[in-house]
């Protein structure tokens, strides 16, 4: 009774406020775990800003979750483009009814001003315009763009990292500006995407409105608000007090506890794919991994399923392949990592000179990984199977930004990571070609590499296919890597919405994997 | 004048305390493992612009230049500009500190009032069964981690019986006028100012408690007693007062901390304060932001621990300074 006055008293006190405005317009409210270093995402990694960023600008070309069905690209400002026969020229032709917020249209030359721009700042989207020779503006809805050498996957490629730091500037508000990093716009953004800036609230949340001229028609949320709570806990009872109606992988419950969300009727469970797989990298350079059959016997030491059920609760998918399902066009049915056998662990180890000593230990050995729930459920497992076939395996746990550091000075001996495998398989070479930016495993073989450049300057998918299917067959063999699993992240959904980008509704239509463009609040 | 000359000393006093402050903080900032640069260029970047980035932020420079430049900014007043967001680091610390304030604040306020009161009426019947439950209860709530009892109070009152939002400080669809923000602001403080002082009060309940019963033993509270004073006169006029004194202390040390002392209940109700500002700012090597805020907090510890000293020597005549 009492409980029920309060309740009462406190509800009233709160409409006082409330009841003034009358809010028939939708606003939709997306929790982000972290807050926007600035609103302008072009010059630095910016966790926070990659979400109200991708909202607020205009791409090139983008990419979203289509690409866990084969979609590795699509338009954003381009309406189409052509790569020439010989994979040296990309020609793209713009919408011609795009607007910047302040009302100026959008032409080729705000691109190309944004292009040579980050390539003269040496921004982080340069790595994905390293190859533009120069670019054309033949007119104002055209760009063409000369590349130094044959890229096929050129626009893919680029089409993902524009939702982190491939947004294009408006020319007539940056060109007196020194870079994308100082003036008034850094935190005023000026897009031309389907939300505008509206206010940002520090230590609390952005607030974007509509942008009732976008070039696509209108997005059907007036408002759209990105909460700072970095807590999983709390995002999850925000969203089971029903204060937003998604709830983002980032804040995944533990998979053992989807069934109760799954038997909710209110609450949509979406498991997302993804073309990131989780595996271990083994430092090839250092004693004893960089002895071949050491690595042999750990890649059958590992039991994949004993993990999924430890770990992920026999939810996600074990891959035995040097690939992730959602690419399975590269796929080479024959390269495959072994199976779970742990005598023929310990045998290739005793071959390789390393018989356990009178303690019963072979030899130690870390394991460590970043700091991902996921990755540190696995390597806790994995821990254990190393101990089992007698290895001293050791747990070291890292803040993100040390662990980059000892992976980047390849100062471990395993660590999990999540090798990318799209949106255009020419992403391998990041992660194994020699030097390549994520190599930390020191991989280094000269075959892998002439295959690599050769399968980048094919325009021939077939061809490009036979390649990426050697070079899987390479990767298995040398053991750099081994794959463990395809992942499955799960985000809730409350009834009635559609169209996130999770979703197969928002599939190839969210603009970017932040954009919230295609989101349908339910019909009443 | 005696008064003025020692607060003009204390004061002094603060300079080499910043001093030593900012220099082990430094220190210890650059012990620990991690780049700023690539954390701040991001891991694709180019070799090239994170070098450019260690230029412009000064970071190539040798270690004891960027600790003398830091420090003769700060004496000239300027806590330099943040990595993270490149504002000013006053600026940002500014921006926080009114959530804080408002948050800590209030739980402090309540904790001390209410847990000084019931401290002081159990104590006029120490060993009685009120006392008894009420000083187990002051251990227990003391015990209780606040992240864990935030989390259960945003469960229970927020998500099972939905009388309270979970966290924030206002709602982001809320009203905009004055009266209503204000409500709006009060209605959402509720569960996180609960949380605080929840675990609070058990600290003054159970100082005020044994400082009073110390002081009751004393022979002029027999005395006060003899001559007939009623017994709430001497418990509130004559026991209290003196009991008043090592209260004065702890509050005295924890307005010191009153900046950063609520960073996991802001954490757990994402409450735009200073703490979590702080947190952030460590887990991303924002240098400049850490040492500003450890530089503000080592300026409110020694203020506070000025004011303190000041009110026992107002509350303590034998007290000379």
């Amino acid at each position: 009774m009492s409980a029920r006055f309060i309740k009462a008293g406190l509800g009233a006190l709160f409409c006082l406020g409330t009841a003034t405005a009358a809010w028939a317009e939708t606003t939709l409210i997306v929790p982000i775990t972290s807050e926007p270093r600035t609103l302008s995402p072009a010059f630095a990694a910016d966790t926070g800003g990659y979400h109200p960023g991708s909202n607020i600008y205009c791409h090139l070309v983008v990419m979203d979750w289509g690409v866990t069905q084969g979609v590795s690209s699509y338009g954003d400002l381009a309406k189409s483009w052509e790569m020439s026969e010989d994979a040296k020229t990309a020609t793209f032709h713009l919408y011609e009814d795009a607007k910047w917020h302040d009302g100026e249209p959008v032409t080729s030359e705000d691109v190309q001003f944004t292009f040579e721009t980050i390539l003269e700042k040496k921004y982080p989207f340069a790595a994905y315009l390293s190859n533009v020779d120069r670019m054309e503006t033949p007119d104002p809805h055209t760009l063409v763009v000369h590349l130094k050498e044959p890229d096929s996957p050129f626009v893919a490629m680029q089409a993902q990292a524009a939702a982190w730091t491939g947004k294009i500037y408006p020319k007539h508000i940056w060109e007196n500006e020194e870079g994308f990093d100082s003036g008034a716009h850094v935190n005023e953004p000026i897009g031309c995407g389907p939300f505008r800036f509206k206010e940002w609230v520090r230590g609390s949340h952005v607030e974007l409105v509509a942008n009732e001229d976008y070039f696509r028609g209108p997005p059907r949320v007036d408002r759209l608000l990105f909460r700072f709570i970095s807590d999983a806990n709390v995002a999850r009872a925000a969203f089971e007090a029903g204060e937003f109606p998604y709830l983002p992988y980032d804040y995944a419950p533990p998979l053992a506890e989807l069934p109760t969300f799954e038997a909710d009727p209110n609450i949509e469970v979406i498991l997302a794919d993804s073309h990131y797989g989780r595996d271990i990298y083994l430092n090839t350079k250092r004693e004893p991994l960089s002895d071949l059959t050491v690595r042999q016997a750990i890649s059958y030491a590992v039991d994949r399923e004993e993990m999924n059920k430890l770990a992920f609760a026999g939810i996600w998918r074990p891959a035995y392949h040097a690939i992730v399902n959602s690419q399975d066009k590269w796929l080479n049915e024959e390269a495959r990592f072994p199976d779970y056998d742990p005598a023929k662990a310990e045998e290739l180890l005793d071959e390789a000179g390393y018989p356990k000593n009178d303690d019963g230990w072979r030899f130690k050995l870390s394991v460590t990984n970043p700091n991902f729930s996921d990755c540190k459920n696995m390597m806790e497992v994995l821990v254990q199977q190393l101990r089992r076939i007698g290895i001293d395996a050791r747990w070291d746990q890292y803040d993100g930004s040390t662990w980059y550091d000892k992976a980047q000075k390849a100062d471990f001996d395993i660590t999990c990571y999540f090798v990318r495998y799209g949106p255009d398989p020419d992403a391998y070479r990041e992660h194994f070609s020699t030097g390549g930016a994520r190599n930390f495993s020191g991989y280094a073989n000269l075959e892998f590499d002439r295959l690599a450049n050769e399968a980048r300057s094919l325009n021939d998918e077939a061809e490009r296919r036979k390649r990426y299917q050697q070079m899987q067959a390479l990767l298995v063999n040398d053991l750099p890597y081994i794959n463990l699993f395809n992942v499955s992240q799960p985000s809730l959904i409350r009834d009635g919405w559609s169209g996130f980008n999770v979703q197969p509704s928002g599939f190839n239509k969210s603009i970017t994997w932040f954009g919230h463009y295609a989101v349908t609040p339910p019909a009443n | 004048m005696r008064i003025r000359r020692y607060i003009i000393l204390r004061l002094l006093q603060f300079v080499p305390v910043v001093l030593a402050v900012i220099v082990i903080n430094f220190v210890l900032i650059h012990l620990a493992p991690g780049d700023v640069a690539i954390t701040l260029a991001g891991e694709d970047a180019d070799p090239a612009y994170i070098e450019h980035i260690r230029e412009v932020y000064g970071l190539n420079r040798p270690l004891h230049e960027q600790l003398f430049s830091y420090l003769g900014q700060v004496l000239q007043g300027d806590l330099g500009t943040s990595f993270r967001s490149r504002e000013p680091v006053m600026d940002e610390i500014l921006r926080r500190v009114p959530a804080t304030l408002l948050l800590v604040g209030a739980a402090l306020f309540i904790s001390v009032v209410l847990g000084t009161a019931i401290g002081t009426l159990v104590a006029s019947r120490p060993g009685s069964s009120i006392d008894t439950v009420a000083s187990t209860i002051a251990i227990a709530l003391y015990s209780i981690p606040v992240f864990w009892l935030g989390l259960m109070l945003v469960l229970l009152f927020a998500v099972e019986l939905r009388w309270f939002p979970t966290s924030g400080m206002f709602s982001l669809i809320g009203p905009r006028d004055p009266v209503g923000r204000s409500l709006d602001i009060a209605y959402h403080l509720v569960l996180p100012m609960l949380a605080l002082s929840t675990v609070w009060i058990g600290q003054y309940l159970r100082l005020a408690r044994t400082a009073v019963v110390q002081v009751l033993n004393e022979p002029y509270i027999t005395t006060a007693r003899a001559i007939g004073f009623s017994s709430r006169r001497v418990l509130l006029h004559y026991a209290l007062r003196n009991a008043m004194l090592p209260i004065v202390t702890v509050l005295g040390l924890q307005i010191g901390l009153l900046l950063t002392g609520a960073v996991l209940t802001e954490t757990v109700f994402s409450w735009p304060g200073l703490g979590r500002l702080i947190y952030e700012a460590i887990l991303t090597r924002d240098t400049p932001l850490i040492m500003g805020a450890y530089v503000m907090m080592s300026i409110m510890v020694a203020l506070a621990s000025l004011v303190a000293d000041l009110v026992y020597a107002y509350l303590d005549p034998r007290v000379v300074l």
